[in-house]
């Protein structure tokens, strides 16, 4: 019976498309991911793809390793002598690449100094060109004293309670230091199309299991399916089963060979590496590795499918439509960039289920929950409350079907 | 087996569709006749517990239907009106999918898949898509599906509407052979559909049951004559305001009318025997006509 409702669905023309349309997702999102890291050669030009990946790893491998002191005064120094090179001084943009090229190896560390020596909330990428090297010793204390300021600041003072902000300094603080630093540009480039693939991916699959029961009314198919022997008990628990099977086939084969590609092209080193010696994740208050943050994005995008794509076939029951059931996704997913501006609402954006589908950003910010007597950020509540609620629908999706029909 | 229904009456908001019918089943064929709008479908959707009656109740072998649930419909079989399918299903799959559903064990579905794409003759079609089906190749599919449970109870909602004659003769001739071993209702607004093959005949006008029987007894039930008489043009225009006529052949000096009346109604008519179709002209009046051509 699960078979057949598979079948049912993808023997559709929309069913091949959307099939077609994954495919070209899966291809699409591999390509951006590889060819947006990019490399510049002693030319002074610019190189993208898989021979960037080499190269820019060959630079950056000298470097690995524990970054203390010493490392990061020589950070400063190597820096600094290549500032002071004809080619850094040369107005010709040509010249100041080549000059840039000779920083990539050391561009990762670079940055962490850049960050800790910038207040929270800015940036300057030349700010290291005026740290000197008895300054950079205190790096990682700079980067606790830069969150202190932040927290105290006018601009979020009041949001946040004296306990939570000593929770967010302890987190801070407990991190391990000096860091281990290796190259993960490959974990990197996986999490930073992640969200695509598995957002888009979503929207796509909506339109598939829209149909599984929405369908049977479609067609006109309800009278006889309704009135045969097992129409209202293990007929129905096959469409379930057949969701569910379609969304996790689809999910995990999308997901996988996206990360395998990605990875096979551009390397599965610095996945033991803290997230936070990297530009994206450097400010970020888990403690967790390249490697847990792929399996957080990995079962956190899984969860999110499940419980979107399930509420969507709730709706398509629900409504007899597949039209409404699709827009779901639709809703959950951009509704927050339409009420985001809202401050008010912030907090309760940060557990808005698509939180699941978009851990690399998800994790990044400084939202915090009390649950239970306990401080934690929104990840551990979503994980938790997603999972929840999911267990609950399955149930209702199918005793909601079972009742159709009969008035 | 006895499938009973008792002072079952269904109202979707005001409107009655189905108003106080009490009758009992118990095997043969039974020819549910009625014009556009009686209720037929309604009273079906009900036997197949698709509908809940609004009060009454529906009993098989004296246990109530929708408590009997899955029990009850595996005794079922159901062709309705609307037939609707899976269109990118081919023939075979259909039928292996509604057996699955029906409960049959894999092995039975398809032996039994099989066997009905050959009793309905669908053989050459079995792997093409039901959506590339002609209509009456649909219908056929359809019957096939119902009769996959080798159903004790089967329920054929207008199968024959929308074929052409060879199909629907065909068709008849197919139900006619389904039908032993089971109980079949039928439904039609056409009265050849059910003429020969039913035992029982149910006359439903608006809601109600306004008589049931064989079909001699349903005939006999009728309590006006048929007359046929030849008259000139003239006169046949005024009979034809004045009584139902069931049948006109004309002629070159006039015509020659079938009618109903209580007393001869022209000079030189002659009596003669009711036929169903004469009593579904009586008791539902002009509509009757729509389907069999006044001339
Ligand atoms: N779901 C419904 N809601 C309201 N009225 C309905 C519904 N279904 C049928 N009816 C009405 O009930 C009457 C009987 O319909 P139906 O059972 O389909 O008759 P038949 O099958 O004899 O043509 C019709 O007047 C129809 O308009
Ligand atoms: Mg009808």
């Amino acid at each position: 019976m699960v078979w057949f409702e598979v079948k049912k669905v993808f023997s559709r023309a929309s069913g091949k498309i959307s099939l077609a349309v994954l495919a070209a997702l899966l291809a699409v999102t591999c390509w951006l991911a590889v060819s947006h890291i990019d490399y510049v050669n002693a030319d002074g030009d610019i190189v993208t793809g898989i021979r960037a990946v080499r190269m820019l790893r060959s630079d950056k491998e000298k470097w690995e390793g524990y970054i203390t002191e010493n490392v990061l005064r020589s950070v400063i120094r190597e820096n600094a002598a290549i500032n002071a090179s004809d080619e850094a001084r040369s107005e010709n943009v040509k010249e100041q690449n080549k000059a840039y090229a000779k920083k990539q190896g050391f561009d990762d560390i670079r940055d962490m100094i850049n960050r800790a020596f910038c207040s929270f909330r800015e940036y300057n990428y030349y700010r290291a060109d005026s740290i000197t090297e008895e300054e950079v010793g205190g790096l990682y204390e700079q980067r606790v004293a830069r969150l202190r300021e932040w927290l105290y600041s006018e601009e979020v003072y009041d949001h946040y309670t004296e306990e939570e902000r000593a929770f967010l300094i302890e987190q801070y603080e407990s991190l391990k230091t000096p860091f281990y630093y290796a190259v993960s540009d490959g974990w990197q480039a996986v999490l930073y199309y992640a969200q695509t693939i598995v957002m888009i991916g979503m929207l796509v699959c909506g339109f598939l299991v829209s149909s599984v029961f929405s369908g049977e009314f479609q067609t006109k198919a309800d009278a006889v399916f309704f009135s045969s022997k097992y129409g209202r008990s293990k007929a129905i628990a096959a469409k379930v089963k057949a969701g569910y099977l379609i969304v996790t086939v689809l999910y995990w084969i999308l997901i996988l060979s996206y990360s395998a590609i990605v990875l096979a092209a551009t390397g599965t080193g610095g996945g033991n590496c803290a997230i936070q010696t990297s530009f994206t994740y450097g400010k970020s208050f888990y403690h967790i590795t390249f490697f847990e943050l792929w399996l957080l994005m990995v079962f956190g995008g899984y969860i999110g499918w499940l419980f979107i794509l399930t509420l969507t076939m709730l709706v398509s029951v629900l409504t007899r439509s597949p039209v409404l059931a699709v827009m779901i996704p639709f809703i959950i997913l951009f509704l927050p960039s339409f009420v985001g501006g809202f401050s008010v609402l912030s907090d309760m954006l940060g557990l808005w289920p698509d939180q699941l589908l978009n851990i690399g950003e998800a994790i990044m910010l400084f939202n915090l929950y009390r649950v239970g007597g306990h401080i934690a950020g929104a990840l551990p509540v979503v994980f938790t409350m997603y999972s929840c609620l999911y267990l609950v629908l399955p149930p209702a999706l199918y005793l909601a079907y079972r009742k159709t029909g009969i008035d | 087996m006895e499938l009973k229904l008792t002072e079952v009456t269904k109202k979707y908001g005001g409107f009655t569709a189905v108003d106080n019918i009490s009758l009992t089943m118990t095997g043969g064929v039974y020819g549910l006749l009625g014009v556009n709008g009686a209720g037929k479908t309604t009273l079906m959707r009900m036997l197949c517990t698709l509908l809940k009656p609004t009060s009454g109740s529906i009993t098989c072998d004296g246990r109530d239907i929708f408590a009997m649930d899955a029990s009850y419909r595996g005794l079922l079989g159901y062709l309705p009106q609307d037939f609707g399918f899976y269109p990118d299903f081919t023939v075979r799959d259909y039928l292996r999918y509604i057996a699955s559903i029906k409960g049959l064990r894999p092995a039975v579905a398809a032996k039994r898949t099989e066997e009905l794409i050959g009793r309905v003759g669908l053989v050459k079609a079995a792997d093409k898509k039901m959506k590339k089906l002609s209509g009456g190749m649909k219908r056929r599919a359809g019957i096939a599906q119902a009769m996959l449970n080798d159903p004790k109870i089967l329920i054929l909602d207008e199968p024959t509407s929308g074929l052409d004659p060879n199909e629907r003769i065909r068709f008849r001739n197919l139900i006619s052979e389904l039908s032993e071993e089971r109980m079949v209702l039928l439904s039609t607004h056409i009265v050849p559909d059910v003429e020969y093959i039913a035992n029982e005949i149910w006359l439903m006008k608006d809601g109600v049951m306004v008589q049931s029987g064989t079909p001699d007894e349903v005939i006999a039930s009728m309590p006006e004559r048929v007359w046929i008489c030849r008259t000139d043009k003239q006169t046949a225009s005024k009979l034809m305001e004045r009584y139902q006529v069931s049948n006109i052949k004309t002629e070159a000096q006039g015509a020659e009318l079938r009618l109903i009346a209580a007393a001869c109604p022209a000079e030189g008519a002659r009596q003669t025997e009711a036929s169903l179709e004469d009593v579904f002209l009586y008791y539902f009046g002009e509509k009757a006509g729509e389907e069999n051509g006044v001339v």
